[in-house]
């Protein structure tokens, strides 16, 4: 029988945590679009897509380097968050929240159907090969390393931007309850706008590190929308760290299921997991108790 | 009093005549038919190869539409799949049953065409598929209006078996016992059917199947299929899949320091060249791939002389829409000789010998086919397994062959009647993932 406690194990487990850097990333923005503005962006994803449209055009057409690139990717992405916000969001804000599910769903076609029309159905390729990090008989991806990286950082700097900054006090004070901060003459537009560009910046900024992975093309979203939206969830919709803690969880249990039965039973188990979780802790994995 | 009777007959008679003429011109102006062609043109599909089948299939229609049939103009309408299943049927039954097209023709994916064939069998009407290549099309369902001169998916997993098989104790320096190999396959038709011809030839070659396993083609990562074929140290990896999960495989292999002696593709993905050196640059030299050959590869000499000239048209044509593409995909050629078979072979015979081009006329000239090794541009021959066979509907003289990627350029290695060069096995020491 094969030992299955060898370094290919270690490696599984280190590759899950790598995978789960990624999706951290993608989850941290959507959350925080969630956890202020109780708005969930369905087309969240393919704000990505975009971004990874951008970069492919930044390095490959204008010939920019991709350190920067990078930078005007993110503002673009922001840009468009806000943009996101000002024409569906904004207008929606007081409306049942199927209706606002639906408009940003509408806006998940309306992006993959302009990504098609504009940049064409082939698929895209930055064409930079990153080094990968030799350690005994592990390989690990440096574009992985790098997200991961991101992804701690991203995460630490929102924290701290929340809990630190004027305008971060005031977007949990919005996200606490939307009425009265109103009442008591804060400028609840503006925040809204400042909240929609972070969350777009977050996107943008994964952006930047997909495009080291994976290949361009106007459906790349549907990837990653749906294992995001349900790591949020996990989290507990609106929870940074629940959802941080989330993506590690959902990624490891996706990299040994599939290690140690078919990739296939890697993805089965993690949604099981998400079901059971769901019901013992429907308000997220570190939820308290009320 | 006569004149004046003589004189109503006559112009009654002409009236009756020109009346006559305008029905018989407007009959013959009626003399048409309507083809509903369906390939992916959004969705991850269409970039792995269904819009280049799409290219492919309008070169020969347009070429017809001007030319005509046998006094048949010939209409194409298009729609797209979208690389879904559910789009494929709602789309077949709408060209079918609202736009009134007399068939369906196209179809890249294996997932849209069995549903699809089932259901346009139900409808009993005529289907011509040009390009999926799935068993389960037609295993045991015995349909009477679905034809399909493609080779089928099981003769390309065993092909490449077969091949490997042929050069393990020349190239390897192995007994096909001590050949270990690896089967991962996406999990749709189309991979699942390919790799069960894969297993069928791995059986019957004696080789030592160290693993075998499929996975989604729209998974983010595949990190943990890499370190399990690290862990089975394969001497061969038999793949099967789409675009872009081929790329995404072989960049997390690279990244993972997965090493092997070769990789063997099966069509899809891995027939369009121009993308998979975009994604991943030199590590796609000496990659095999397996497809029915590529029109532009085809030993001339083989061929009826008539498709000497089809062939540079089509050529010609697709550079006009393509410029500057380094290796034609045999995906172009498939369609185009796919179509040209029908309409060289099935629909003269429809109109000749059975007085149309509805279902039941399609489908006796279409059983009646009957061309030799050499009859189509791709090389192989025509005649459909008869009604209550097990693949009724399937051409069974149909082959794909072995082709290996060399510096840019595609060369047929397998089978040896049609091979234009020695295939470099195992991958050269100091390639990316040579195990040497």
């Amino acid at each position: 029988m094969m030992d299955i406690f060898d370094i290919y194990l270690l490696e599984a487990i280190v590759n899950g945590i790598l995978l789960g850097g990624l999706l951290a990333l993608l989850a941290l923005g959507l959350n925080l679009i969630f956890g202020v503005i109780d708005v969930t962006w369905i087309c969240y994803a393919e704000l990505v897509m975009i971004g990874m449209y951008g970069m492919y055009y930044l390095v490959q057409v204008f010939g920019l380097p991709y350190y920067v690139a990078a930078p005007f990717t993110i503002l673009l992405v922001a840009g468009l968050g806000a943009l996101l916000h000002l024409l569906v969001i904004a207008p929606l804000l007081s409306a049942p929240p199927i209706n606002q599910l639906l408009a940003t769903g509408g806006v998940l076609f309306v992006l993959q159907s302009f990504a098609s029309v504009a940049f064409g159905i082939d698929f895209r390729n930055l064409g930079i090969r990153m080094p990968v990090l030799k350690f005994a008989d592990m390989h690990f991806s440096y574009s992985r390393l790098l997200a991961f990286g991101a992804a701690l950082i991203g995460m630490l700097l929102v924290y701290f931007f929340m809990k630190r900054t004027y305008v971060g006090t005031a977007i949990r004070a919005i996200s606490q309850d939307r009425q009265i901060m109103a009442l008591m003459g804060v400028d609840t537009r503006r925040l809204y706008l400042i909240t929609s560009a972070l969350g777009g910046a977050l996107a943008g900024l994964a952006s930047c590190l997909l495009v080291l992975q994976y290949d361009i093309h106007p459906f790349v979203g549907l990837s990653f929308g749906p294992i995001t939206f349900l790591i949020c969830v996990l989290g507990g919709l609106g929870n940074f760290v629940g959802g941080f803690v989330a993506a590690f969880v959902f990624a490891v249990i996706i990299s040994l299921g599939g290690l140690f039965s078919d990739l296939e039973w890697g993805y089965v188990l993690a949604f099981a997991f998400f079901i059971v979780m769901m019901f013992i802790k429907p308000a997220g994995l570190l939820a308290r108790r009320s | 009093m006569l004149g004046r009777k003589t004189a109503r007959l006559f112009f009654g008679l002409l009236a009756a005549v020109a009346a006559m003429g305008t029905a018989v011109s407007a009959y013959a102006q009626e003399k048409k038919i309507k083809i509903g062609v369906i390939y992916d043109l959004t969705g991850p599909l269409a970039g792995g190869g269904s819009e280049l089948g799409y290219v492919g299939a309008k070169i020969m229609l347009d070429h017809y539409a001007k030319t005509g049939v046998e006094g048949y103009k010939v209409e194409a309408v298009y729609a797209d799949a979208q690389s879904k299943p559910d789009i494929a049927i709602n789309e077949a039954v709408r060209l079918l049953e609202q736009e009134k097209v007399d068939m369906v023709l196209g179809f890249f994916s294996s997932a849209q065409c069995v549903p699809v064939a089932a259901r346009v069998e139900q409808l009993k009407k005529f289907m011509w598929i040009t390009t999926c290549i799935s068993s389960a099309v037609f295993e045991n369902k015995n349909y009477k209006y679905v034809f399909r001169p493609q080779a089928s998916g099981d003769q390309f997993g065993q092909m490449t078996m077969d091949f490997i098989a042929g050069n393990a104790q020349s190239k390897f320096g192995k007994e096909p016992k001590d050949m270990r190999v690896a089967i991962i396959h996406e999990d749709g038709s189309y991979g699942v059917d390919v790799s069960k011809g894969n297993e069928a030839g791995a059986k019957k070659a004696g080789f030592n199947v160290v693993m075998k396993e499929g996975y989604s083609a729209t998974a983010p990562d595949l990190s943990a299929l890499v370190t399990k074929l690290k862990r089975a140290r394969p001497d061969v990896i038999f793949h099967t899949g789409y675009n872009p999960d081929i790329t995404l495989l072989l960049r997390q292999a690279r990244e993972q320091g997965l090493k092997f002696g070769a990789l063997v593709g099966h069509g899809a993905g891995y027939g369009v060249y121009e993308k998979l050196k975009e994604g991943l640059g030199g590590d796609v030299n000496y990659v095999f791939n397996t497809d029915p050959i590529s029109i532009w590869l085809a030993n001339e000499k083989g061929l009826d002389p008539k498709l000497v000239p089809v062939i540079k048209m089509v050529g010609e044509e697709f550079d006009k829409v393509r410029p500057g593409v380094a290796i034609r995909s045999a995906h172009v050629g498939i369609a185009a000789s796919n179509i040209y078979v029908f309409m060289n072979e099935v629909l003269p015979r429809a109109i000749k010998k059975y007085g149309g081009v509805d279902p039941e006329a399609l489908r006796k000239a279409a059983l009646e086919v009957d061309l030799a090794e050499g009859g189509t541009m791709l090389g192989f021959g025509v005649k459909f397994f008869g009604e209550g066979t097990p693949m009724a509907g399937q051409n069974e003289r149909s082959f794909p062959v072995v082709i290996q990627y060399v510096d840019d350029k595609s060369y047929v290695v397998w089978p040896k009647s049609q091979a234009q060069r020695e295939a470099v096995l195992p991958l050269p020491a100091g390639s990316t993932y040579s195990n040497k």
